[in-house]
């Protein structure tokens, strides 16, 4: 009994493994968001203040016409009302993250109201668990509408991410068919934190931009490559490093050449290798895990209910489908069971079996009231006789034995 | 937990209090009645915009003071939420077995959609995977040779099977109808023809699911149609639920007759059976939802399916499980050990009753669990062990049961099934 009840204890804290990301991404965002102000407030300022100073400067010695000076200030409120603008709408943006965030911290703190893991209530909440789960596979695989429609139908909206996801997205597709401009314009906007990343995603973008001009083996356009060299890939790079020398060597190469590393460089893999290179940089940068969250969670689970017997070649006695008092067990299931069968099982230290166990002379092991229970519900065993639920088989009553499991 | 709701409060507060936009609004306030000031009299230029610099200064200042307040709140709030996670990273990826098989992980979300009704976005789901595939082949075989396009092709039309067939999404279909007519217009015709069409093999299985439906139609039948028994006087309904009765209830009669006999009995108790032995059978609050879970578990049953989501119940036995798992993998970093039991996880993990499905049989001599290739044997005495440990202690000759006084031989013993 005391097992029983360690078993069942809900510990909040040490359950929330699987919910990081539903606050850390949020909060990546509204940082981001910060430093935006910060930025445009600074840029401002820059401005301003030192042309404000010239327009003293200039009217105090008389170099301005006041003409010239009103326009000067003219500039000067445009620029100051373009910030609050600006302010306004990073306002209205932060204000909806934080919301957001409100929302998901409320649904977290739900789970520290529920005592038990037997607990209806938690039965929800892990269900509600399960749809984030599952709009978070999806999302990561592409799967966008059906993310959308889920997260729509189960009302979990401020509890996923799809803008999030979807703009990756679209990214990974712009990538896919072979253009650079969208992932640049993602790398000018998180400028700032990529210089913190260790994959160095800009550098092999220009460098894809680079191949590409190369391929072309145009004369004009291979000059232009080497001015795309010198402005983005040696301003970023250590000018003798081996990729510099590498892309400098592609020059003479042609795209249908065998030879290494070159023939690397002009594959249409490396569109691949930059997507896939895209979304772990992404990822990294808004404290998502690289792989989907239900991957965890399944791995775990299926292990943990897993038993020797889910691929057994024989049909056990204590769960299958042949008879209504056994349930199946979810991992002999369709759905799962090839899923599973690469996984370990679980670890027992103690044999685990229905009450007062018999033995048939089949060998199949049952408890006994349930054997009999059985036996009386089918219609057609009488009295005296007990019925094998899971081969068909009948037999005397007098021929059960008692089976001792230890 | 509450530490990072008190910093969020915070920071939702400062966010509503925010003075930086109405600073910037200061600012130019100055710099308009500057220039007003200027345009009416342009010889005040000079003054004025001397006088104009240390108040936009200030301004400014007051601006970043205001985004270092943000800052601040945004900062304790990051070590509320570290404090909250603190030593809880995600699990490392280095073994993901199961991306690899991406496609059995959508068929199981596929047929979880189904089992939970979302037809619309099960229908989505199955579209969008079928585009994706689509297009990735699209993609592939301009690069890839047609030699190797061709076993490809084939491989993709046996992939056929990881999308649910369209029967299985039919009778998924079927036992939402059902279920939402049992529900919702207490309508439990449906699910008695459909047990009649499957009679023989809920009888197989032991099931009285058939009777029980039949029972609850008879006990709806008397309330006079509706869920909460009415008062004290002969309902409306009686003679329907007799006739009902003397309907259908003879079919069950060879099985069921006594609890046909306690309905009947019932009756005899009708203005008052509130206070007759058969009031529980009359007023169960629950026996609409009982009779619901019921008739899905068999409908399930029956496609050899579980009864529950599995995809639910790995999942949340997942996040019970992962803790354990955690605090095991930074152990095993620490001492630097690997895991060597490769088929078996290397700690127990204890998951509420509800979530054991099978009987478990642990070797109480090698404590270790049967398998196929070591199944539980029971000696003559009853006993059982593995198989490994019988031929260990034999040594094929007579032997003593480690349990009893009992002496038997290998051959003796027989292989039981749990």
């Amino acid at each position: 009994m005391a097992a029983e009840l360690t078993s069942i204890k809900l510990n909040p804290e040490s359950h929330l493994i699987l919910d990081q990301p539903l606050l850390r991404l949020p909060h990546e965002l509204a940082r981001r968001n910060f430093k935006t102000v910060q930025r445009v407030v600074e840029r401002e300022k820059e401005y301003v203040l030192p042309a404000l100073k010239e327009a003293a400067n200039a009217s105090l010695s008389n170099t301005h016409t006041p003409d010239q000076t009103l326009a000067a200030l003219d500039a000067m409120i445009a620029r100051m009302q373009g910030l609050k603008r600006k302010m306004q709408s990073l306002q209205e943006e932060e204000k909806k993250i934080q919301t957001q965030s409100r929302k998901r911290i409320q649904h977290l703190e739900a789970l520290y109201q529920i005592p038990s893991l037997a607990d209806v209530k938690y039965d929800q909440w892990s269900r509600v668990r399960l749809d984030r789960l599952l709009v978070d596979h999806m999302l990561r695989s592409g799967y966008s509408e059906s993310a959308k429609q889920l997260a729509q139908e189960r009302d979990i909206e401020d509890l996923v991410d799809l803008d999030v996801f979807t703009q990756c997205q679209r990214v990974v597709e712009s990538l896919h068919r072979g253009e650079t401009k969208e992932a640049l314009q993602w790398c000018g906007e998180n400028k700032a934190a990529l210089k913190k990343s260790q994959h160095n995603l800009e550098f092999e973008l220009r460098l894809q931009q680079y191949i590409e001009m190369v391929r072309t083996q145009d004369p004009s356009k291979k000059i232009d490559a080497i001015n795309h060299a010198r402005k983005y890939l040696v301003s970023n790079q250590d000018p003798d490093s081996k990729e510099i020398q590498r892309a400098a060597g592609m020059l003479v190469f042609a795209q249908d050449t065998r030879a290494e590393p070159y023939k690397t460089f002009f594959s249409h893999e490396r569109w691949k290798f930059l997507s896939d290179l895209f979304i772990q940089t992404h990822h990294e940068l808004l404290s998502l895990p690289s792989q989907p969250l239900l991957h965890i969670a399944l791995s775990a689970g299926l292990s943990a209910l897993k038993t020797p017997l889910c691929h057994s070649a024989y049909t056990s006695s204590s769960s299958n489908s042949q008879s209504t008092t056994t349930s199946v067990c979810p991992i002999c299931s369709t759905e799962l069971n090839e899923l599973a069968r690469k996984m370990p099982y679980a670890h027992h230290s103690k044999s685990y079996v229905e009450g007062d166990p018999i033995v048939l002379p089949n060998g199949r092991v049952y408890g006994k009231a349930r054997l009999l229970d059985i036996s009386k519900n089918v219609g057609s065993v009488e009295s005296g006789k007990v019925k094998d639920p899971t081969t068909g088989e009948v037999f005397d009553e007098s021929e059960m034995k008692k089976v001792y499991i230890m | 937990m509450d530490l990072v709701q008190k910093e969020h409060d915070r920071l939702l507060k400062r966010l509503r209090t925010s003075q930086g936009i109405n600073n910037v609004q200061a600012t130019i306030d100055l710099l308009l009645s500057a220039r007003n000031t200027i345009a009416a009299d342009p010889n005040q230029a000079a003054v004025t915009l001397t006088k104009l610099q240390n108040p936009v200064k200030a301004s400014f200042n007051s601006i970043n003071d205001s985004l270092k307040e943000t800052h601040g709140g945004l900062n304790k709030y990051t070590k509320s939420l570290d404090k909250l996670f603190k030593d809880r990273p995600l699990p490392s990826t280095e073994h993901d077995v199961l991306s690899e098989q991406e496609h059995l992980i959508n068929r199981a979300i596929a047929m979880h959609l189904l089992r939970e009704g979302q037809f619309s976005v099960a229908a989505t789901f199955l579209s969008e995977i079928s585009e994706k595939k689509a297009t990735m082949h699209t993609h592939e075989s301009p690069s890839s040779s047609s030699a190797a396009a061709t076993p490809e092709s084939v491989s993709s039309l046996f992939n056929l099977d990881e999308v649910p067939s369209p029967e299985i999404r039919k009778e998924f279909a079927s036992m939402y109808y059902i279920l939402s007519q049992m529900k919702e217009q207490r309508n439990l015709l449906p699910a008695i023809e459909w047990s009649r069409e499957n009679r023989e093999a809920l009888e197989a299985r032991g099931s009285n699911l058939e009777f029980e439906l039949c029972r609850l139609q008879f006990v709806w039948l008397y309330h006079g149609e509706s869920d909460t028994p009415v008062g004290n006087h002969i309902p409306g309904n009686w003679s329907a639920a007799m006739a009902y009765a003397k309907r259908e209830f003879h079919t069950f009669l060879p099985r069921y007759l006594r609890e046909v006999q306690q309905l009947m009995g019932a009756m005899a108790f009708c203005p008052n059976l509130q206070g007759s032995p058969y009031s529980a059978i009359f007023n169960n609050s629950s026996a609409w939802d009982d009779v619901a879970q019921f008739f899905t578990r068999e409908f399930c049953s029956l496609l050899g399916l579980s009864a529950d989501s599995p995809l639910y119940i790995a999942a949340t036995a997942g996040a019970i499980a992962l803790p354990t798992l955690l605090k095991l993998q930074t152990i095993m970093k620490a001492k630097r050990t690997e895991w060597t039991s490769e088929n078996e996880l290397p700690v127990e993990i204890s998951l509420p009753p509800s979530y054991l499905f099978h009987s478990i049989f642990v070797c109480p001599v090698s404590k270790e669990q049967a398998t196929d290739q070591n199944p539980p044997m029971m000696m003559p005495c009853g006993h059982v062990i593995a198989e490994e440990s019988l031929k260990r202690l034999s040594k094929g000759s007579r032997f003593k049961c480690p349990y009893c006084p009992n002496e038997s031989h290998m051959k003796d013993a027989r292989k039981v099934f749990l």
